[in-house]
């Protein structure tokens, strides 16, 4: 007989068949779909926006990627002396991986302009700088257009408009750099990576790197900094990664734009962070809602399997049948998730396209032929099959095993909707392997064992308190209800009688409100925090290379100006020599350090060194004292260190350190430790002294100020008197740093919506399970005569209760998983969120309510023969 | 007894207890009952009685605790749970109180369904015929939530008789129906018995219905009496639920 022929077959599919045309299988359908559907449209949604957030940031390091080195790399291996490292292996590789490449070497340098002369900081580029981002260029001062260019012609610069004032030139003009002379061709307005060191002070000219040999700026002993930036696809630069960092000595840094310290990595650490955890939830919060509706389909398949039983159904029969009916409405359904989440991918990138960067919309337009959709790709494809597939196994595979091996002896007993005498190991089984599917699929999803596992166990945790107190609560709130109306007596009576079912599906509702309101809660505090990192006004221009005698100058325009400054900070270069008697060793290649190294590491550069009387904003001494705090030693020479030098340089309280400030040597104590928050717009210092120490050694000044629009052209007047103070004005960065939070929330705000229609679906899912007990309590409540009113008030109030005992309980809850959040994955300021306990409450006992008087409504209406013919 | 001599279902000193809380509970004890191939008996009996618990053994949905019991010369005592399907799928047919047709299968697929379990390849054709001769032609592709109690015990019943099952074991077949529709439903059962020479075992508190049946036996706290003829005197011993219907006997 072929499989089609087969009489299990056949029944199988007529089965689902009738099922899902008389909508018996919606829920499970739904479940399994919506898991499917969150997963593909998460993974493919928050993928995307990850790589167009990337895209967009990656503009600040001009690449994805950028290996920086101040020796220059050599260009082949050399046989005699084999090094680690060679540019024609680099090439090589990058070739292979189609990956693309640029150079630069930034120095600092004189130019000059007949007789006028100006320090500046000379970035020679290849002519596919940038990788990413854009520089803009203006070929003619009068004009406001700007184009997009890469590097400037042989013998042509582009140079930065206050070198224009400084010189005393025009475009067109020529220049003198080193040994050669070059066109002025154009003024540069946007230098994508551009650096936010407020202490690079030199204004920038650009020249093309071809051109930087005639310069004969390159000589041994020079001061350079190389650049390699490489740009690719996401695995491609992983690749690259894995292979080019063991090779690496410590001169050479590779770096991409998260691990730089800024605001922005920040910010996108953060998102992708809340992205990857909402993405986790949804799978939860769809898991559950598959686990929930599995056992309800189990529920309601027992009279047939006894009914089949009964027949002379072998055992193989039945297993069959099920297993195959089972199958076809898992494919079903995962076919169904994948589509519905591909529709919710694309409407998630109609809604925030004018938010999404131009590239990704580009990229898009190319991909699909024009037609306007987005390709997700086959990663979120496979991760969503694979959870539709571990969902549909894992949680239904207990039920299903108890379905087939249900006893004929239903049909004269009843259905058991319990099932009695279980062993031990079987129960102990029946929570694993879905615990431990679940431990998969988080740990697939997030590659993060440590996080899937802290995930799972806080969340069995949490279940077992929840199921203890939610009875304890059932108990409390049926005293009360006996004093209460009949309704509400009968309601919260039911509550109790129904403890272990409600038990149950009261942890099941307060799972669900606790991820919604986790997820709000930390959407909130999200954006707030970026918001906080850039609040209006923050400081937009910096002025640098203040001289002693304009500090006060300065501070009068400041105030007249009512401008929002900060302190204006003391610049002083010097070095670090030694800590304690051991000296710092000098800056040695890794292959050198390998066995014998006596020297202690350091910092490998001139420090920036200033003196203050009062703990600067947005410092704070995590061990040891502040000189204004400590009365006896506050005159002794002492110096105050950031903690990540600290911890780099292994430097404690305590410590001597010697430091070489030009042709003097001084030695102070290690007083106190802090902690500075380096993303405020504001001057920030590893190395503060007390006022005794550097108060009278020579001095540029520094300050950041909030300039407003309307004052920028009294600045440049004020300045234009004040030639030698550089101004960095980082008004573009900013608005580009805004524009990139305003993408994250959109994204954030997107899957916010994905995550609250799973947790609805579990809602959902749950009530519908407790349907047929239900409907024989009302069959039974109707025939002795309950009114409707009555009947449906109780139901009303008795999910109203429920919910709202778990909107309770799920606000305790998120609130402590809350703050192990903040405080040990983002890191952040933790905070309390009464305020979300009135909505979890509110919106529980809504929501719940709702929905089960919705689900009941139908029987609510029946007249009382039908209910019990449907029940007996 | 005036049937053929041939025992289609024996037991011998069957019995079963069940553990309540530590507690033994004896639901059935010393059941010695023989059934000849063809007979209808009817086993009757006060709420809690032991009937159910009887029919379930006798047609191997369970297991004794003690004693044996044998349908068409197999040990179903003997037997475990897939050979006990093997034989019920072979030899025997079932009507239940509650009808406990497959609410997602139309009628016509409900009386197909036991067909098809015995590789029946006409299967379609012989439930149409069956659901004509209980009336129901019109209403084939109805599912049982669109049917009345008593049609769908007719579905039940025509479900029972398409494999022409040995043994036909009812349970309350009529339990759940008014009078009217309870007198048509034991027509048509006794009807489709005669037709197919059905052996039929019936658990009822129905007295017309039991009396319908060539013999009696009444359960009394989970042991066996012999009633050949239901008498007036001991008809008041009988489940108060019946009183209406034992005046009308009377």
């Amino acid at each position: 007989m072929s499989f089609f022929m087969a009489n299990w077959v056949k029944q199988s599919i007529r089965l689902l068949k009738h099922e899902l045309k008389r909508g018996e299988l919606t829920i499970i359908v739904l479940a399994i779909a919506l898991g499917v559907a969150s997963v593909f449209s998460l993974a493919g949604f928050s993928g995307k926006i990850k790589q167009a957030l990337l895209n967009e940031s990656t503009s600040f390091i001009a690449a994805d990627r950028v290996l920086q080195t101040s020796r220059k790399i050599a260009l082949q291996d050399n046989i005699t002396q084999p090094i680690a490292l060679s540019r024609d292996a680099i090439t090589h590789k990058s070739q292979q991986l189609n990956i693309n490449q640029a150079q630069q070497v930034l120095m600092s340098s004189m130019v000059f302009a007949g007789d006028v002369m100006a320090l500046v900081e000379i970035q020679a580029i290849s002519s596919s700088y940038p990788l990413r981002g854009e520089l803009l260029v203006n070929y003619s001062i009068n004009a406001n257009e700007l184009t997009a260019a890469n590097a400037p012609e042989l013998g042509t610069v582009f140079i930065e408009e206050k070198l224009l004032s400084l010189l005393e030139v025009a475009i067109g003009d020529v220049i003198d750099i080193g040994e050669s002379s070059f066109v002025i061709k154009a003024v540069a307005k946007q230098i994508p990576d551009a650096s936010f060191s407020v202490f690079t002070s030199g204004v920038k000219v650009i020249i093309n790197i071809a051109d930087l040999d005639k310069t004969q700026l390159v000589q041994p002993g020079s001061r350079l900094t190389y650049k390699y930036l490489f740009s690719g696809d996401v695995d491609a630069i992983k690749a690259l990664t894995a292979w080019l960092e063991p090779k690496l000595n410590d001169s050479q840094r590779w770096f991409d734009i998260q691990s730089k310290q800024s605001p922005l990595a920040n910010a996108l650490n953060k998102a992708e962070k809340y992205l990857s955890l909402a993405s986790l939830l949804g799978i939860i919060l769809a898991a559950v809602a598959v686990s929930v509706a599995s056992r309800r389909y189990a529920q309601r398949h027992q009279s047939s399997v006894g009914v089949y039983k009964a027949m002379g159904a072998s055992l193989s029969h039945i297993r069959k049948l099920y297993y195959l009916h089972w199958s076809l409405l898992s494919v079903f359904s995962i076919t169904l998730g994948l589509l519905v989440g591909y529709i919710l991918a694309q409407l998630g990138f109609y809604a925030i396209q004018d938010y999404l960067p131009v590239q990704l919309t580009m990229n898009s337009v190319n991909n699909s032929n024009f037609s306007g959709l987005i390709t997700l790709g086959f990663y979120p494809l496979i991760m969503a099959v694979f959870t539709g597939l571990l969902c549909a196994l894992a949680f239904a595979i207990t039920p299903l095993q108890e379905l087939i091996a249900t006893s004929p002896l239903v049909v004269i007993r009843g259905v058991n909707l319990k099932p009695s005498n279980q062993k031990f190991r079987d129960r102990v089984g029946q929570f694993l392997i879905p615990l431990l599917a679940l431990l998969l699929l988080l740990f697939v999803f997030s590659s993060d064992l440590m996080l899937s596992v802290s995930l799972l166990i806080g969340g069995v945790i949490v279940s077992t308190l929840l199921l203890v107190f939610g009875r304890l609560l059932m108990r409390l709130s049926r005293n009360i209800g006996s004093k209460a109306g009949a309704s509400w007596h009968l309601a919260l009576a039911n509550l109790q009688r129904r403890a272990h079912a409600n038990s149950v599906q009261l942890v099941s509702f307060t799972i669900a409100i606790k991820l919604l309101l986790m997820i709000i809660v930390l959407r909130g505090a999200l954006l707030n925090e970026w918001q906080a990192q850039l609040p209006e006004q923050t400081p937009n221009v910096f002025l640098v290379n203040i001289a002693q005698s304009q500090v006060d100058h300065v501070e009068q325009f400041i105030e007249q100006q009512s401008i929002i400054a900060s302190d204006i900070y003391a610049v002083i270069r010097g070095r670090l020599t030694a800590i304690n008697s051991d000296k710092i060793a000098k800056e040695v290649s890794k292959e050198q350090t390998d066995g014998s190294d006596n020297g202690r590491k350091g910092v490998g550069r001139e420090l920036n060194l200033t003196w203050r009387e009062d703990l600067p904003k947005e410092n704070n001494v995590v061990q040891g004292k502040w000189w204004q705090n400590d009365l006896i030693d506050a005159n002794k020479p002492q110096v105050s260190i950031e903690q990540t030098l600290a911890k780099r340089l292994d430097i404690k309280l305590g410590d001597s350190l010697t430091f070489q400030l030009g042709s003097e040597v001084i030695t102070v104590d290690v007083s106190s430790i802090r902690e500075v928050n380096w993303q405020s717009m504001q001057p920030n210092f590893y190395m503060i002294f007390n006022p005794q120490v550097l108060a009278d050694y020579p001095a540029s000044y520094i300050s950041s100020l909030y300039v407003s629009a309307d004052k920028k052209v009294q600045l440049q007047n004020f300045l234009s008197a004040y030639p030698t103070i550089s101004v960095i004005d980082v008004d573009v960065m900013i608005a580009q740093l805004r524009k990139v939070i305003e993408q994250v929330s959109k994204a954030v705000e997107f899957i916010l919506v994905l995550v609250v229609f799973a947790g609805c679906l579990v809602l959902v899912a749950q009530v519908q399970a407790s349907m047929e007990e239900r409907e024989r309590e009302i069959a039974i409540l109707r025939t002795i005569g309950a009114k409707g009113a009555l009947l449906r008030n109780s139901i009303l109030l008795e999910f109203v209760a429920l919910g709202a005992i778990a909107g309770l309980m799920a606000s305790v809850a998120m609130e402590l998983t809350v703050y192990l959040l903040q405080s040990y994955l983002f890191k952040m300021q933790t905070s309390f969120h009464f305020e979300y306990w009135l909505l979890g409450i509110v919106a529980g006992a809504s929501f719940v309510g709702v929905v089960g008087l919705l689900s009941c409504w139908r029987l609510l209406n029946m007249s009382s023969v039908t209910l019990i013919r449907r029940t007996m | 007894m005036n049937l053929n001599s041939e025992i289609i279902l024996k037991t011998q000193l069957l019995a079963k207890h069940v553990m309540l809380e530590d507690k033994q509970l004896t639901l059935l004890q010393d059941i010695n009952l023989a059934v000849s191939t063809g007979e209808t008996i009817a086993i009757v009996g006060s709420s809690g009685s032991g009937k159910t618990t009887l029919l379930s053994i006798l047609a191997g949905l369970d297991l004794p605790s003690y004693g044996e019991v044998y349908l068409k010369n197999k040990p179903l005592h003997q037997l475990n749970e897939e050979q006990r399907s093997q034989v019920r799928a072979d030899h025997v047919g079932f009507i239940f109180q509650q009808f406990l047709l497959i609410s997602s299968l139309t009628a016509l697929e409900n009386v197909m369904l036991p067909a098809e379990l015995a590789n029946d390849d006409n299967a379609k054709q012989q439930a149409l015929d069956l659901l004509a001769q209980v009336g129901l032609s019109e209403r084939a592709n109805h599912f049982p939530a669109q049917l009345s109690g008593g049609e769908q015990q007719r579905v039940a019943i025509a479900r029972a008789f398409i494999t022409k099952p040995d043994i036909l074991f009812a349970d309350e077949p009529t339990g759940n129906l008014d009078k009217y529709t309870s007198t048509h439903i034991a027509d048509l059962l006794f009807d489709l018995n005669k037709q197919f020479g059905t052996t039929l075992v019936l658990v009822t508190h129905d007295l017309i219905l039991a009396q319908r049946c060539q013999r009696r036996v009444e359960m009394q706290g989970g042991r066996l009496i012999n009633k050949q003829h239901l008498d007036h005197t001991k008809s008041e011993q009988l489940n108060t639920d019946t009183k209406i219907i034992q005046a009308e006997n009377v």
